[in-house]
C-alpha cells in the first residue's frame, strides 16, 4: 500500500522559477527511501509539500489516500519533518517544553502531553536532559531533540532533511541508529542527502533529483552507476565494486 | 555555545524556586512600591531580608554583581546627577557647581531604591523558569481586553529562546570579521555596518526558518494552556510578604 502519492506536482516560486516540476512519486508504507541530488535540485521543496508547508502550483499530494490540501492539520501530524538546521527547529526554552510544543498545539490533555513527551525523550535517550536549556546541547543532542519533538506528534512518516550535515562521526552514528530504529518501529522514512555514503546501505530505494525533476528512481545498486552524472558522489564501496557497508559496522 | 549569564534561571529546590510565578510577580510589585515609599531605615531592613533570601536560595550573587557592572556605572551617574542638581546647604562650593548634604542624601536614596529593585528582579529571574514566567504573564493578561495573551506568551517564549542563539550568531560574526582583520579598520561606523547587516540578515533568516518549523509542528494560537496551581505555601508567602510590607512602612513612618 502506498502511503504517499504525488501526481504531476510542480511548484513555481514568486520569481517564476520552478522548485520542482512534473513530479510523480509513490512511496510504499514502511519504506526507507533516500532522495539525493546536488544543492538546489529541489529535494527540500519536494519534502515541504508533504506536510503542506508548501502547496503545489499544480498537481496533488495525498497521504494515506487523503489530499494534503484537504486537511493541513492531519498532514502535519501524519508527516514529521526534521529540518537541516536543528537550531531553528527548537522552540522550547527547555528540552521538555520543546518536545511538548507539538502535543500542546494538538490541544491534548496534560496527562497525554506528559506521557508523549516522556516516551519521545526516552526513545532518543534524553530523559535525563529534560530540564536542560536547548542552546547548551551539542549538535548531535539538538538533532535528537528535534527527533523527539517529531515523535511526540506520533507521525506515520518521518522526513529527514540532510540529517548528517555538520555532525561528527559519533553524532552521525547516533542519528543513523535513531533513523533505523524508527524504521524498524514501522515508520516510513524519507532522507534527503547529497552524501549517500552514510545511509545508502540501509535504503531500499534511491530517488535522484536534478533541476527540480526526478531523473532516476529505483533500487540503489541498480542506479548507482548514474549518480555522478547528476552531481552526487558515488559511495566508496560502489567505486571499489563492493557492497555498501553500514556506518554502524 | 552561548554562555549563560547570571541573569537566567538557575535550577534549585529552595522555597523561592517552588513558589508560583504569579505570586512572585505580585511580591515584586508590592516590594517595589514599598521600596519607593520608604527611606533609609526601611530600605536597610528590606535589603537585609532580600539578601538573606538570595543567599538562602544559593543564587549566584557574585557573578550577578559582575553582570551588573554596567548598571553600577549607571547608578553612579544617577548619583552624580542627583548630587549636583539637588539644592541645599552646600558642603563643597566650587565655581560652577556645589555639593550639598541634601544632594548626597537624595542620590544615595534613589540609587539604593533602584539597586533594590534590580536585586528583586535578579531573585525572580534566577528562581523562576522562563515557562513559568510566560504562563504567569499569560494568566495576568487574560482578563485584559484587546490583548492576545496567548500570542504575547508565545512571543515572550521565543524571545527568551532565541536571545542566546542571536548572541551566538553575533559572536560568530564578530570572530569571522576579526579573522579578516576588521580591527585594522578604525572607523566605528564602517565596523558597525559590516557587523550589523549580516547579523540582522541571519536573524531574519532564522526567524523565517522558525516560522516554517513551528508550522510543521501544527502551531496554532489556540494551544493547550499551561497549568498553574496555587499551593498553601504560596498563600502563606503572600501573607508573609504583606506583613513585611506593612512593617517596613510602619518602620519608616
Amino acid at each position: 500500500m502506498n502511503i504517499i502519492e504525488i501526481e504531476n506536482l510542480s511548484h513555481r516560486f514568486a520569481d517564476g522559477t520552478f522548485g520542482v516540476k512534473d513530479i510523480d512519486l509513490k512511496i510504499r508504507d514502511g519504506a526507507l527511501a533516500v532522495i539525493a541530488g546536488p544543492n538546489g535540485s529541489g529535494k527540500t521543496t519536494l519534502l515541504r509539500h508533504l506536510n503542506g508547508l508548501l502547496l503545489p502550483t499544480t498537481g496533488t499530494v495525498r497521504l494515506g489516500g487523503i489530499g494534503v490540501k484537504q486537511d493541513l492539520l492531519r498532514a502535519r501530524q501524519f508527516v514529521g519533518m526534521m529540518f537541516q538546521d536543528a537550531d531553528s527547529q527548537i522552540v522550547g526554552e527547555t528540552v521538555y517544553e520543546d518536545v511538548a510544543f507539538g502535543p500542546e498545539n494538538l490541544r491534548l490533555d496534560r496527562g497525554q502531553i506528559q506521557s508523549r513527551v516522556q516516551k519521545a525523550l526516552q526513545a532518543v535517550g534524553m530523559s535525563d536532559l529534560a530540564s536542560q536549556r536547548p542552546h547548551l546541547l551539542s549538535g548531535g543532542e539538538k538533532r535528537r531533540l528535534a527527533i523527539a519533538g517529531i515523535l511526540a506528534m506520533e507521525p506515520r512518516v518521518i522526513v529527514f532533511d540532510e540529517p548528517f550535515s555538520s555532525l561528527d562521526y559519533p553524532g552521525t552514528k547516533q542519528i543513523l541508529k535513531h533513523i533505523l530504529s524508527l524504521h524498524q518501529l514501522g515508520h516510513t522514512i524519507l532522507v534527503t542527502t547529497h552524501d549517500l555514503e552514510k545511509i545508502i546501505a540501509h535504503a531500499d530505494r534511491l530517488i535522484l533529483m536534478h533541476d527540480g525533476k526526478i531523473v532516476r528512481d529505483g533500487i540503489p545498486a541498480d542506479i548507482m552507476t548514474d549518480v555522478e552524472t547528476f552531481g552526487v558522489r558515488r559511495p566508496c564501496a560502489f567505486r571499489l565494486g563492493l557492497e555498501a557497508d553500514s556506518w554502524l559496522n | 555555545m552561548a554562555e549563560l549569564t547570571s541573569f537566567s534561571f538557575s535550577a534549585g529546590d529552595s522555597l523561592l524556586h517552588r513558589l508560583d510565578a504569579r505570586f512572585k510577580i505580585i511580591f515584586i510589585i508590592f516590594l517595589t512600591l514599598v521600596s519607593l515609599n520608604v527611606y533609609f531605615r526601611g530600605l536597610g531592613f528590606l535589603t537585609f531580608i532580600l539578601l538573606g533570601a538570595v543567599f538562602y536560595a544559593r543564587l549566584p550573587f557574585d557573578s550577578g554583581l559582575k553582570e551588573l557592572r554596567y548598571f553600577l556605572i549607571l547608578l553612579f551617574l544617577i548619583f552624580l546627577a542627583r548630587v549636583l542638581s539637588t539644592h541645599g546647604v552646600p558642603i563643597i562650593d566650587l565655581k560652577y557647581f556645589s555639593v550639598s548634604m541634601e544632594g548626597i542624601y537624595s542620590g544615595i536614596l534613589v540609587c539604593w531604591r533602584l539597586a533594590l529593585i534590580v536585586i528583586l528582579g535578579f531573585a525572580f529571574i534566577s528562581t523562576t523558569p522562563p515557562s513559568a514566567i510566560k504562563a504567569a504573564v499569560q494568566w495576568f493578561l487574560k482578563p485584559v481586553p484587546f490583548i492576545p495573551e496567548k500570542k504575547v506568551a508565545i512571543m515572550m517564549g521565543l524571545i527568551l529562546r532565541f536571545v542566546p542563539v542571536i548572541l551566538d550568531q553575533a559572536r560568530e560574526t564578530a570572530e569571522a570579521q576579526k579573522a579578516r582583520a576588521v580591527e585594522n579598520r578604525k572607523n566605528p561606523v564602517y565596523r558597525l555596518t559590516k557587523f550589523g547587516f549580516p547579523l540582522i540578515n541571519r536573524t531574519f533568516q532564522r526567524a523565517d526558518d522558525l516560522v516554517v518549523a513551528m508550522e510543521a509542528r501544527a502551531f496554532t494560537e489556540n494551544r493547550r494552556d499551561p497549568e498553574l496551581i496555587a499551593h498553601k505555601q504560596d498563600w502563606m508567602a503572600l501573607i508573609a510578604v504583606g506583613c513585611l510590607c506593612v512593617s517596613v512602612l510602619l518602620l519608616s513612618s
